[in-house]
């Protein structure tokens, strides 16, 4: 059972490891600086968006390679990586490295595939596979921000297959800054426990792990994790005070503080310390839910020593109790069991997910809050059981939500050409070039006669040409009359001094009218035609525009209907194919969900018939003492 | 005769547990296989949608689209760019972490992508991030440009100065 956990917890290391992996790519700037689709590919690669990434890429090939070279198959298969799409990754990169000429590929992309290739396998637990590709890793090539992690993996494969030199060399070679030292000291402490190694030994390694696990991202939940390893370990090999120390350090709200308790219950039962044993169990007990394993062994513990500790008749109730909370997570297990038939397990779980999160490298959202099953699935995920199967399962459901995404966008674009080829139509039917040149040339024309008879009215400053017909009725008049008086004066010798005089004074108050009448017409005149040069500018503007919506609207629109449709057929087609490939994974998920379930239902049912048992002998037990009792006084 | 019918029957009962586990570790490793070749063809199909959008949506003539680029800029994390074009807010993003190392290692982020009509235009970049001490920095740039009836492609840089400890910032017309 040790080992059993021995090894679950090098499995929950490993996958641990994957989450802290950030870095996937040799440093390969843009060789061109102008060129946008190469960029947004690097881009999205680097910032997690492995799709957008992909399908950048395959544009590019597209387009044309344009002296990239092998970068873009290395980037592919880091995307693919990325999308969890391991087969065509492995065999890209695997096609990529096998080639022996540099320049072929440079030393650096080459050191930097291998370790990729073989990270690539110890994720997937490959771990042979995995060693054959880290011993071919150059060192010296690979990036100096990878070699810390390249020494871990390397001396934890080893150690895997048993090369403990091998492995401490790489041990030796990580940075005690490094969050990997830590990492690769307590696989060694691991190791160290699997064999025969001096207790001593083991007991400074797994110190030397805690004393570097301040460097990572997260030493609490480490220094935890190692905590507990010692405890369990120190416990199994019959050193119970060693365990007892370290137990004690396991945090009371870490995710290891379950199975720290339980074991720090037995290892204090151990050294005889009954009453100290009860306080971690009951602590477990009420802190934590009844569906969690080790709760449940708890409650099957507490009884036994109670029994020890002489407490025979509060024994009796507490294995009554538990025998009644036997029943009641059998019964949960039961109904969650019911659930994952009816759709109201597995599917609100994949609903919470965030649409565009997905990939290898996005964990998935257990929170599930308000629901009945959300302590057991983060029991069970927990010990990393299933994760690469929910993780399909959650890709095919934000694969399905992208489908119908994209037949929304397609059913978007088609009203858009739809739209365009309404406004060609309309644009073509109204005529508007011809209506716009007709108004705008009109417009001139009008601008051009207007502007010759402002011109001639305003040629005089005296202001005669705004005279009106009265006006020029009166001036003509005052000439003829001014005539008159003249041929009068020679003729008749009349003086006509007091005649001109009138005359002057009638003529200039019509001139003074005239004058001030030429400043405010000219000023509304510059007004009516700025108005007149404003229309035609908008005319003109029009005109253009409606020229360009000509020239460009048959563009926008023509083809599209088609490659639409033809995209949409493709796309609904993609959807039935994923529909099936989804029931099939979701009933694989389901599967090993209905058998887990049925093995705690088993290991409740276990438990529960031994607390029977425990039961019917202790009350057999109490009940025989109070009839010897009896028996005893008959005989008094 | 009896011992020989049931070390058959055992026989057959061994071949038959190891015909169906190995019939079910196929099975799923097809149904993997399944999920693999899906992958790939969403992929695919979202790369023909990609380029239909960018041909229908944003045709040459009008096309036009601002980019975000940083070099290996220490001193410099940029948190957030707000982009106005013509006294309009267009668009504004936010940088994770990751979207920051991607800038750092040569990638180019379309921040936005429009339609624009040919005349003189006015774009002015709001850059928002913190410097190597914490200390929160803000930069405006502005560039008027002009449009003609071809794609235009603007670039907001963060680039290295070598003479100040601070970077430079600025908005590069594409050619």
């Amino acid at each position: 059972m040790f080992w059993f956990w021995i090894k679950t917890w090098i499995l929950v290391l490993a996958v641990s490891s994957v989450s802290y992996a950030e870095d996937l790519l040799p440093d390969e700037r843009r060789a061109k600086k102008q060129d946008a689709l190469y960029g947004q590919a690097l881009f999205s690669l680097h910032s997690g968006e492995y799709d957008k990434a992909l399908s950048l890429n395959s544009a590019i090939r597209k387009r044309g390679n344009r002296g990239y070279g092998k970068v873009l198959d290395i980037q592919a298969a880091t995307a693919q990586l990325g999308l969890g799409m391991s087969r065509s990754a492995t065999k890209q990169f695997q096609s990529l490295i096998s080639d022996k000429r540099i320049s072929f590929l440079p030393a650096k992309a080459r050191a930097q595939a291998w370790f990729y290739l073989a990270k690539h396998f110890y994720t997937k637990g490959m771990w042979v596979t995995a060693l054959k590709g880290i011993r071919k890793v150059d060192a010296v090539s690979l990036n100096p921000d990878l070699k810390d992690e390249y020494h871990f993996l390397a001396a934890t494969l080893e150690l895997f297959k048993g090369n403990s030199k091998n492995a401490d060399t790489h041990i030796v070679s990580i940075n005690k800054d490094s969050k990997w030292a830590a990492y690769a000291f307590l696989n060694l402490a691991v190791n160290y426990t699997e064999k025969d190694i001096h207790i001593s030994k083991v007991e400074a390694v797994f110190n030397q792990a805690l004393l570097l696990s301040k460097n990572t991202k997260t030493p609490e939940a480490l220094a935890d994790k190692i905590h507990l390893m010692a405890g369990q370990f120190f416990f199994a090999t019959g050193r119970g005070r060693s365990a007892i120390s370290h137990l004690k350090s396991v945090g009371l709200d870490s995710a290891y503080t379950p199975k720290a308790l339980l074991t720090y219950g037995w290892a204090l039962t151990e050294q005889w310390q009954y009453h100290d044993a009860l306080q971690p169990w009951y602590m477990l007990k009420t802190a934590h839910s009844q569906l969690n394993q080790d709760v449940q062994e708890t409650l099957i513990a507490i009884p036994h020593l109670l029994e020890k500790l002489n407490a025979k008749v509060m024994a009796l109730g507490a294995f009554d109790y538990a025998t009644e909370q036997y029943d009641e997570v059998y019964k949960k297990l039961g109904q969650s069991a019911a659930r994952l038939n009816t759709g109201k397990f597995i599917e609100p779980l994949l609903s919470q997910q965030i649409p565009d999160k997905w990939g290898a490298f996005t964990p998935i959202d257990l929170s599930l809050p308000d629901h009945p099953d959300k302590v057991y699935l983060k029991d069970v995920m927990s010990r990393g059981q299933f994760q690469g199967e929910l993780k399909s399962l959650r890709d095919l459901h934000v694969m399905r939500y992208k489908l119908n995404e994209a037949i929304d966008h397609l059913d978007a674009f088609k009203l858009t050409a739809e739209t365009r080829k309404k406004e060609y139509q309309d644009v073509k039917s109204e005529r508007l070039v011809i209506t716009h040149s007709q108004h705008l040339a009109k417009l001139k024309k009008r601008y051009k006669a207007l502007n010759a008879r402002i011109k001639k009215a305003f040629k005089n400053p005296a202001g005669h040409g705004l005279a009106s017909d009265t006006e020029k009725d009166q001036m003509a008049l005052f000439v003829d009359v001014t005539k008159s008086i003249k041929s009068l004066s020679a003729s008749r010798n009349i003086k006509s001094e007091h005649y001109e005089k009138r005359l002057r004074r009638v003529g200039g108050v019509l001139k003074w009218n005239l004058s001030e009448r030429y400043s405010d017409r000219k000023k509304q005149v510059s007004k009516s035609l700025a108005l007149l040069q404003r229309e035609i500018k908008r005319t003109t503007d029009q005109l253009d525009a409606a020229k360009f919506a000509y020239q460009v609207a048959p563009k926008t629109y023509k083809g599209f209907d088609k490659r639409i449709a033809k995209l949409k057929t493709k796309y609904q087609k993609e959807l039935k194919k994923l529909e099936l490939v989804y029931h099939k994974q979701r009933e694989r998920v389901g599967g090993i969900v209905k058998a887990d379930i049925k093995t705690r239902q088993e290991r409740v049912m276990d438990y529960q018939l031994q607390a029977r048992l425990a039961a019917a002998r202790l009350f057999d037990e109490t009940s025989n003492k109070v009839r010897s009792v009896a028996t005893g006084e008959v005989r008094q | 005769m009896k011992a020989i019918y049931s070390f058959a029957s055992l026989l057959l009962l061994s071949f038959t547990t190891l015909m169906s586990s190995s019939l079910y570790a196929a099975n799923q490793a097809g149904l993997d296989a399944e999920i693999e070749e899906l992958k790939s063809e969403v992929v695919e199909l979202n790369r023909e949608l990609f380029d239909l959008e960018e041909k229908l949506l944003y045709p040459a003539t009008t096309s036009f689209a601002v980019f975000v680029s940083m070099d290996e800029v220490e001193d410099f994390i940029v948190r957030s760019v707000k982009l106005n074009l013509d006294q309009q807010d267009v668009t504004s993003h936010l940088y994770s972490k990751e979207q920051v190392d991607a800038l750092r290692r040569g990638g180019i982020q379309k921040i936005f992508s429009s339609n624009l009509k040919p005349g003189v235009h006015k774009l002015t970049a709001e850059i928002l991030g913190v410097d190597r001490d914490g200390r929160a920095m803000k930069r405006v740039v502005v560039a008027d440009f002009g449009k003609a009836r071809s794609s235009k492609y603007l670039e907001v840089k963060i680039r290295n100065n070598p003479n100040q400890s601070k970077p430079d910032f600025a908005i590069v017309e594409w050619k």
